[in-house]
């Protein structure tokens, strides 16, 4: 008899021990690896994993994790996890709905609620007011500094506009003179393509642009530097020549067009980017980052 | 000697019980009684929208006793997340985005797909051929149409945002229900005037993952359904579009699957379609919404799928317990009426605020753990009039009395 019931507690035992707990990878952002069967491969959202597995999260990223289909965990901090040492993550709360009804009537009738004048930390966090010192238009600081050729007619220069303002005045300053602009067009649309004041502007100088809600002002200057072509073919000819020997043609235009937007070449790099999704076009990450751009700089 | 303990209790309860029962059988009870329902009739009848300078009533107009478990008793914070519906989250994504995504989350096989936008009319001819196309080539895709009736009766039904026309199945995502109302409802078939059945959206999605819950709702007729909610949208597998297109998301992820795509955002600001749901974290009073419509389709399709429906007592049963419940007090407040008159108001006020807290929890212990909705309006209602009715009554049974020696056990000024 004893031998059996050392039987049932051996059994009891080997079975809580291989007790194992499922992880599902629900999201993730930045670089995070998973280490599965002393394999490592990118994280994949949605994917399965069980307590042997691996997690490693790079400065600045950030995994969550659902344990046993219930339990939700993120870790943010850098640093190589093993998931079975998340078994404390993995329980879920087992008060019941009952039980957690005397509390909640209990507290309700012992706490008072309090008062606006009683508690200020509580009640002192309501928006209060509108502002006013800030500017009605936003311009995107990825149009802070654009360097432009003349080659894509199409590209605008865009802003959003935080009032129903219907109507928006574009203002083109040189270099030398912010004091007075050397253009001016008013606009209902929240964009204006380069093209329809480049004749105002001449190769190998910089000017300054805004816009404005008519009958407002924005001090807030962006620069259009318009470079000559012979300038942007040196830097192509740099970009183009640090490629790998066995670039494709849609891998080669793709890269091209991130080191042109890197370096200010917005309307040339829309270009490239076009390029490489006309030569690949079943390539998701080709199509997805060109409309990403095309939604970004408002390109129709 | 001291008494036992065991014995001391029963002592207690042989009193309490006492106090019950004691006129628990007189003629005055079961009349008085009967005359707090006869109340509630002639109030019900006044032809006068009375509620409308009452807050109370306004405030508490959509409120159910029940949205308190979601609120504040955690029901429904460890339900584990579904695994077999994936929400896609479209974001802003124009028309060719929609197109594409689509596109990427067809080439993982899922079963079957929903997309829960509107269509109201043309936009860029690049974009809207693309998604034509990708409409036409998925044939597991379900596209989401705006039921409209119209007609003197409502029973003529014609449908908008459907301008993209090419999916091979279509289904309405309007819920019938005030914007401003929680949700609480839903009619899986509609139908018009020449008897004519207009699936749901999640009406179509359950029919085509699982066609044996589908025969189960099809049961339900052409009826509401009272919608079991489990589920908060991190309860259910998010993707972000962007996720998707970049191929950071495993093809097991939506394998076989129901991939709806809608529209989730987090923001509490942000209430393009979001609807007020019983889990709203504030159950009652003003709030925001704080369920996009997508997630309320989720959890319909769960709750189909796990024959998680809702039982729902019938009036008569309703009635019933709110006559037992009625007649218990009444015999209770009688004696306390009658024979401690002084502590009369405040045993009174004290067994009110008692039952109150007893039957809202009995409602949601049987919401929760038989799925059983029972309506205890009526009960609570019936407490907070009987001690009212009992002097309209006390003045009716003397006059009977004087007038007709109707035995009673109520006297002239007795106090």
């Amino acid at each position: 008899m004893k031998k059996f019931q050392f039987l049932i507690l051996l059994c009891s035992f080997t079975a809580l021990a291989s007790a194992q707990n499922d992880f599902l990878l629900y999201s993730f952002k930045g670089n995070v690896s998973v280490v599965e069967n002393k394999v490592e491969s990118k994280a994949k959202v949605g994917r399965a994993l069980n307590s042997a597995a691996t997690i490693k999260v790079a400065p600045g990223s950030a995994v969550t994790l659902i344990c046993n289909e219930a339990a939700m965990f993120t870790l943010t901090k850098a640093g190589t996890y093993a998931l079975n040492k998340f078994g404390d993550s993995c329980r879920v709360s087992s008060s019941s709905v009952s039980a957690n009804y005397v509390k909640y009537v209990w507290a309700s009738m012992t706490k008072t609620g309090g008062s606006a004048g009683s508690n200020r930390k509580a009640y002192m966090n309501t928006v209060g007011a509108v502002s006013r010192s800030i500017n009605n238009i936003w311009i995107d600081p990825r149009l802070d500094t654009l360097n432009y050729t003349g080659s894509n007619t199409d590209f605008p220069l865009s802003w959003k506009s935080y009032s129903d303002a219907k109507n928006f005045e574009f203002s083109l300053f040189s270099a030398d003179n912010i004091g007075s602009p050397i253009h001016t067009t008013t606009v209902n649309k929240l964009k204006l393509p380069i093209a329809d004041f480049s004749n105002k502007m001449k190769p190998g100088n910089s000017y300054f642009w805004t816009a404005s809600v008519k009958g407002e002002e924005n001090d807030e200057l962006k620069i259009l530097n318009f470079v000559s072509k012979e300038t942007f073919e040196a830097v192509l000819n740099t970009i183009k020549t640090q490629g790998a020997s066995f670039e494709a043609p849609a891998e080669q235009a793709y890269r091209i067009a991130f080191m042109l937007e890197d370096a200010h070449y917005l309307a040339e790099a829309y270009q490239y980017y076009s390029k490489a999704a006309t030569l690949d076009p079943a390539n998701a990450l080709y199509r997805s980052t060109l409309m990403s751009f095309k939604k970004d700089y408002e390109i129709k | 000697m001291k008494k036992p303990l065991h014995k001391h209790i029963g002592h207690h309860a042989k009193r309490v019980h006492g106090h019950l029962t004691k006129y628990l059988y007189e003629r005055d009870t079961i009349f008085a009684t009967l005359w707090v329902f006869l109340f509630i009739v002639i109030l019900g009848s006044i032809p006068l929208n009375l509620g409308v300078i009452n807050p109370i009533k306004l405030g508490l107009k959509d409120f159910d006793s029940n949205d308190i478990s979601y609120a504040k008793l955690g029901k429904a914070a460890n339900t584990p997340i579904d695994k077999r519906i994936v929400i896609v989250n479209i974001g802003q994504a124009d028309r060719e985005g929609l197109s594409m995504m689509i596109d990427k989350a067809a080439s993982m096989k899922p079963k079957v797909m929903a997309l829960d936008v509107l269509f109201y009319g043309p936009r860029d001819p690049y974009q809207d051929s693309l998604l034509t196309e990708t409409f036409r080539r998925n044939k597991n895709l379900i596209a989401a149409r705006k039921l409209v009736p119209t007609g003197k009766d409502g029973d003529t039904i014609t449908f908008a945002g459907n301008y993209i026309n090419t999916a091979t199945a279509y289904a309405h995502v309007n819920f019938f229900n005030d914007e401003a109302s929680t949700i609480r409802y839903f009619e899986p078939f509609i139908e018009d005037y020449a008897e004519k059945s207009y699936k749901s959206f999640s009406a179509a999605i359950i029919e085509a993952y699982d066609q044996k819950a589908f025969e189960k709702l099809e049961k339900k007729g052409h009826h509401k359904v009272l919608i079991n909610y489990t589920r908060h949208v991190s309860q259910y597998q998010v993707i972000e579009y962007q996720d998707l297109l970049a191929g950071i998301v495993d093809d097991s992820a939506l394998a076989g699957k129901i991939v709806l795509f809608g529209y989730i955002n987090n923001d509490p600001n942000d209430i393009n379609d979001k609807k007020f749901t019983p889990m709203n974290e504030r159950f009652a009073g003003k709030s925001f919404p704080d369920m996009n419509g997508i997630v309320v389709h989720a959890n319909i399709i769960s709750m189909a799928l796990d024959y998680n429906y809702v039982k729902k007592l019938p009036l008569w049963a309703n009635l019933l317990i709110a006559v037992l419940v009625c007649w218990l007090h009444m015999s209770f407040f009688v004696r306390y009426y009658l024979e401690s008159h002084i502590w009369f108001h405040l045993v009174a006020k004290i067994a009110q605020v008692a039952s109150a807290i007893f039957f809202v929890w009995l409602g949601i212990y049987l919401f929760d753990k038989y799925r059983l909705k029972v309506d205890l309006k009526m009960s609570l209602l019936v407490i907070v009039m009987a001690v009212d009715v009992i002097y309209f009554y006390e003045a009716w049974a003397v006059w009977m009395h004087k007038k007709f020696n109707y035995r009673t056990v109520f006297k002239p000024h007795h106090h």
